[in-house]
């Protein structure tokens, strides 16, 4: 046998190991890197919205039937920026215990729509979905009525359970 | 020498190969014009690479300084407004070019074999560029950018099935926020941009392959061209046009400024890219259910239509002529997306196309998250209510006893008879709950004892004008009456007074003129007049008018629009009192009372600013004064045209001496 036979009659099970070691070595990198990185990219977002009550304020006044626009002061927490915002509701009493109130986003992709008093109907101005004062769909793309949110009054006092739904879908969920 | 560094560098890389490689090709037809459209994407995406780049030395992508940041670059750095207004631009200019670069493939019929592979990657270049074109502009997290971040978030969560994975990891967060706004960086500026240029260096292997196409006349294709210098001298020519243009743009044509975002503006009317409006038209015609076809079902099919274009048009015919079906889809298609964009641009949100757009008031109305305790104080304190009603402003727009302005009801008994305290405490603090077209700005930020005050000044009229109710008679609107100006009063003692402070936070951030505008109707025109122009009469007041803002008091302008703005800011954050002796119109005290948010007033400040001829907007520092910029380039692409002339016509003669015409 000649030198360089021997070196490859040698080599035939060692190079098949050293295949082996070489994308066993690639695979655990890819791996110990890859699945990290994936996490990493999930990060936060699927953690949940945590309904949050808050005090919108006193709605004794308000007329009966009339959509208002109420905003009242929300901590929000945006990863690590820790701000009070502004948010709003539309309430619409119907008499003095029983109230609506709907969230200010619209259910077709998340605008925020406004009432039109001559019309009496809640319109969005983003691709024009049209809602009636009980916030049922009359015209527009929107795929379900508008998203009411749990309320409770504390004496004359309004609190909203602040949450808000999934936008696009015919189901209400909470996002 | 330099043949000596060359052949060095050959000895241990092979670059004349490469170059040989990326220059030297058969035409099959000759050279073409219409070859041109790919060597012009590449041109945009490195000019796209590069400007971008140059954008992260300022620009920072978060959600309170995106927008700030970038609008630094773009007046306060010397080439900033270049910088920007190219890759802007150019964005443009690559999703046209990259779709005319496609439609000619397509008519071409360059697609088919051997070249389905190239026409993929292609594909994928496409789909990629309008990716970058989706996610640039939400960059800036302004009044623009964060309507389309969330409709776009919300169109993925539309999707059947995978729609709450997509959504959530495109949000990164339970709500809209900084770690979108991150994800969004992220994709922009470097998975996308990564995966491209990948995607482009892997689609000119694949085109050097296989070469050019060339025409789908067999006669033609017998002559020859080069691909250096003759097609690369075709594609200079328009690679420098389309430049001259993106320069002439970026120096003639700014970008909008959208304003800083404000969730309660909601008279903003988001709309897309003009190269989404098409889509974005698309969409309005699936309804509820529907929906999802739409957001998804269309982008696939159209998408899976092209991907899968060489595989369900195999047949070896190029020819157009010869290609009916193929050339049908092609027209419908093109007057598809033409008819949508035309139709998108041109609509408007149902409100106003029916005629109901309400008055907004332009307020950030908070109501307090705890009720107000009655007052313990007897309508004989009511004092402190009085001047509270003159410094707030209250009497710029109602009258007591007959004096005030005419804008609102006079507080009279009558007004007031039967309101409750707590009506009262709302109306103050959120007016629109009772009335959803008032223009009065909500008074948020007051305190309970103060709203008190206020009240206990009102229910004291009340009661104290029951028995005289003659008294609503005598109020006279002031702006039917002549204007009361104090013989020898000269208009530039109108010294004015007020609260005083700095200029506020709105001061220093660029506003959008239009919304500036539309806030100017409902909060400043009634005193101010259109477009700040009428003399509208100030009873009381040492002038008799209230101050015209178009064109604005001398002291108060500047042609520095940030000296003007630190002008004007303080009188719309803390208000102000003419002199005289009883002035009944008096300004707001806009800022103080958060009856404009500072967004708000950002914009506002734009829209007077520019009622005097100033540009909010304006360069402080432009490096080359834009025009002078352009037609210095214009100068240069015009030498470069005339030296590649010159080198086409040396070749042609040096192979030709006989001066026989080449092919």
């Amino acid at each position: 046998m000649t030198e360089t036979q021997l070196i490859e009659h040698e080599g035939s099970s060692r190079r098949s190991m050293l295949k082996f070691l070489i994308g066993a070595f690639g695979g655990l990198v890819a791996l110990a890197l890859g699945i990290p990185l994936i996490g990493t990219i999930i990060g936060s977002s699927f953690r949940l919205n945590k309904p949050q009550w808050a005090k919108v304020g006193d709605i004794t006044s308000l007329a009966i039937d009339q959509p208002a626009n109420l905003k009242f002061p929300f901590k929000t927490e945006d990863a690590y920026l820790r701000e009070t915002t502004i948010h709003d509701v539309w309430v619409v009493k119907h008499s003095s215990s029983e109230i609506t109130v709907f969230s200010p986003i619209c259910p077709h992709l998340g605008c925020h729509y406004d009432w039109h008093a001559d019309g009496s109907e809640f319109i969005c101005p983003c691709h024009g979905s049209v809602y009636s004062m009980t916030g049922k769909v009359l015209g527009g793309p929107a795929p379900r009525p508008l998203d009411t949110l749990a309320w409770k009054l504390e004496g004359n006092v309004l609190a909203v359970e602040w949450e808000t739904f999934k936008v696009g879908i015919r189901q209400k969920i909470r996002t | 020498m330099f043949s000596k560094i060359l052949n060095w560098i050959n000895d241990r890389w092979p670059l004349n190969a490469v170059i040989r490689w990326s220059l030297e090709e058969e035409m099959p037809g000759g050279t073409s014009y219409a070859y041109v459209f790919g060597s012009c994407v590449l041109l945009i995406f490195l000019l796209q690479v590069i400007t971008g780049l140059w954008q992260l030395l300022y620009f920072v992508p978060t959600v309170d300084r995106g927008y700030t940041s970038l609008n630094y670059l773009r007046t306060e750095i010397a080439f900033g407004w270049l910088i920007h207004g190219l890759h802007y631009w150019g964005a443009s200019a690559m999703i046209i070019l990259v779709g005319l670069h496609i439609l000619q493939v397509y008519v071409w019929g360059a697609y088919k074999n051997p070249r389905q592979l190239t026409w993929l990657i292609g594909v994928g270049n496409l789909l990629l560029t309008l990716s970058l074109g989706f996610t640039g502009p939400v960059l800036p997290w302004d009044e623009r950018g964060f309507w389309e971040a969330e409709v776009a978030v919300s169109s993925a969560g539309t999707i059947p099935i995978l729609g709450t994975l997509a959504r959530n990891l495109l949000q990164g967060s339970p709500i809209l926020g900084q770690l979108t706004l991150s994800r969004f960086f992220f994709l922009h500026v470097g998975i996308l941009p990564g995966i491209l240029i990948l995607f482009v260096l892997l689609h000119i292997v694949a085109f050097r392959k296989s070469g050019i196409s060339g025409p789908w006349n067999e006669t033609k294709r017998k002559r020859i061209g080069s691909f250096w210098p003759d097609q690369v001298f075709k594609d200079a020519t328009v690679m420098t046009f389309i430049f001259v243009v993106l320069v002439g743009l970026a120096a003639y044509w700014r970008a909008p400024f959208a304003g800083p975002l404000d969730i309660l503006q909601t008279f903003y009317i988001p709309k897309p890219e003009w190269y989404f409006l098409f889509f974005y038209q698309t969409l309005k015609a699936f309804h509820g259910v529907l929906e999802p076809i739409g957001t998804i079902g269309i982008p696939l099919i159209v998408t899976l239509l092209f991907v899968l274009l060489p595989f369900y048009d195999p047949g070896p015919e190029r020819n157009p002529g010869r290609r009916p079906v193929a050339m049908t889809c092609f027209f419908i298609f093109i007057a598809w997306v033409l008819t949508m964009a035309v139709l998108g641009f041109y609509s408007k949100p149902a409100a106003t196309v029916a005629g109901t757009q309400t008055v907004t008031t332009a307020a950030t109305q908070t109501v307090p998250s705890s009720p107000l305790e009655p007052s313990s104080q007897t309508p004989s304190a009511a004092k402190p209510g009085s001047q509270l009603l003159n410094s707030l402003g209250c009497m710029a727009c109602h009258r007591v006893d007959g004096k005030g302005g005419a804008i609102g009801p006079e507080f009279a008994a009558a007004l007031l008879k039967g309101k409750s305290r707590e009506w009262l405490i709302t109306q103050i603090r959120n007016p629109k709950a009772h009335f959803p077209n008032s223009i009065m700005p909500a008074f948020s930020s007051l305190t309970d004892e103060q709203v008190n005050d206020v009240i206990d000044f009102l229910l004291n009229i009340a009661q104290s004008e029951k028995a005289s109710p003659a008294s609503i008679t005598k109020a006279t609107p002031p702006r039917t009456g002549s204007a009361v100006t104090p013989a020898g009063a000269a208009p530039s003692a109108a010294v004015v007074t007020g609260r005083q402070g700095p200029p506020g936070p709105a001061s220093f951030v660029i506003g959008n003129v239009d919304l500036g505008e539309y806030l100017f109707k409902q909060n400043c025109e009634q005193c101010h007049g259109p477009q700040g122009k009428d003399k509208v009469t100030n009873p009381g007041s040492t002038d008799g008018t209230v101050p015209p803002l178009n064109p604005i008091d001398p002291t108060l302008f500047n042609k520095n629009a940030q000296a003007f703005v630190n002008n004007i800011d303080p009188y719309i954050q803390h208000g102000s009192i003419p002199a005289g002796p009883n002035p009944v119109l008096r300004m707001l005290a806009f800022g103080d009372t958060q009856s404009l948010t500072q967004q708000m007033i950002t914009n506002v400040e734009a829209y007077v600013l520019q009622l005097n001829g100033v540009d909010r907007a304006q360069l402080s520092d432009p490096g080359l004064q834009p025009h002078l910029f352009f037609w210095l380039v214009v100068l240069a692409g015009f030498a470069i045209l005339v030296g590649g002339a010159g080198i086409r016509l040396a070749r042609g003669r040096r192979e030709n001496p006989k001066g026989t015409k080449p092919l």
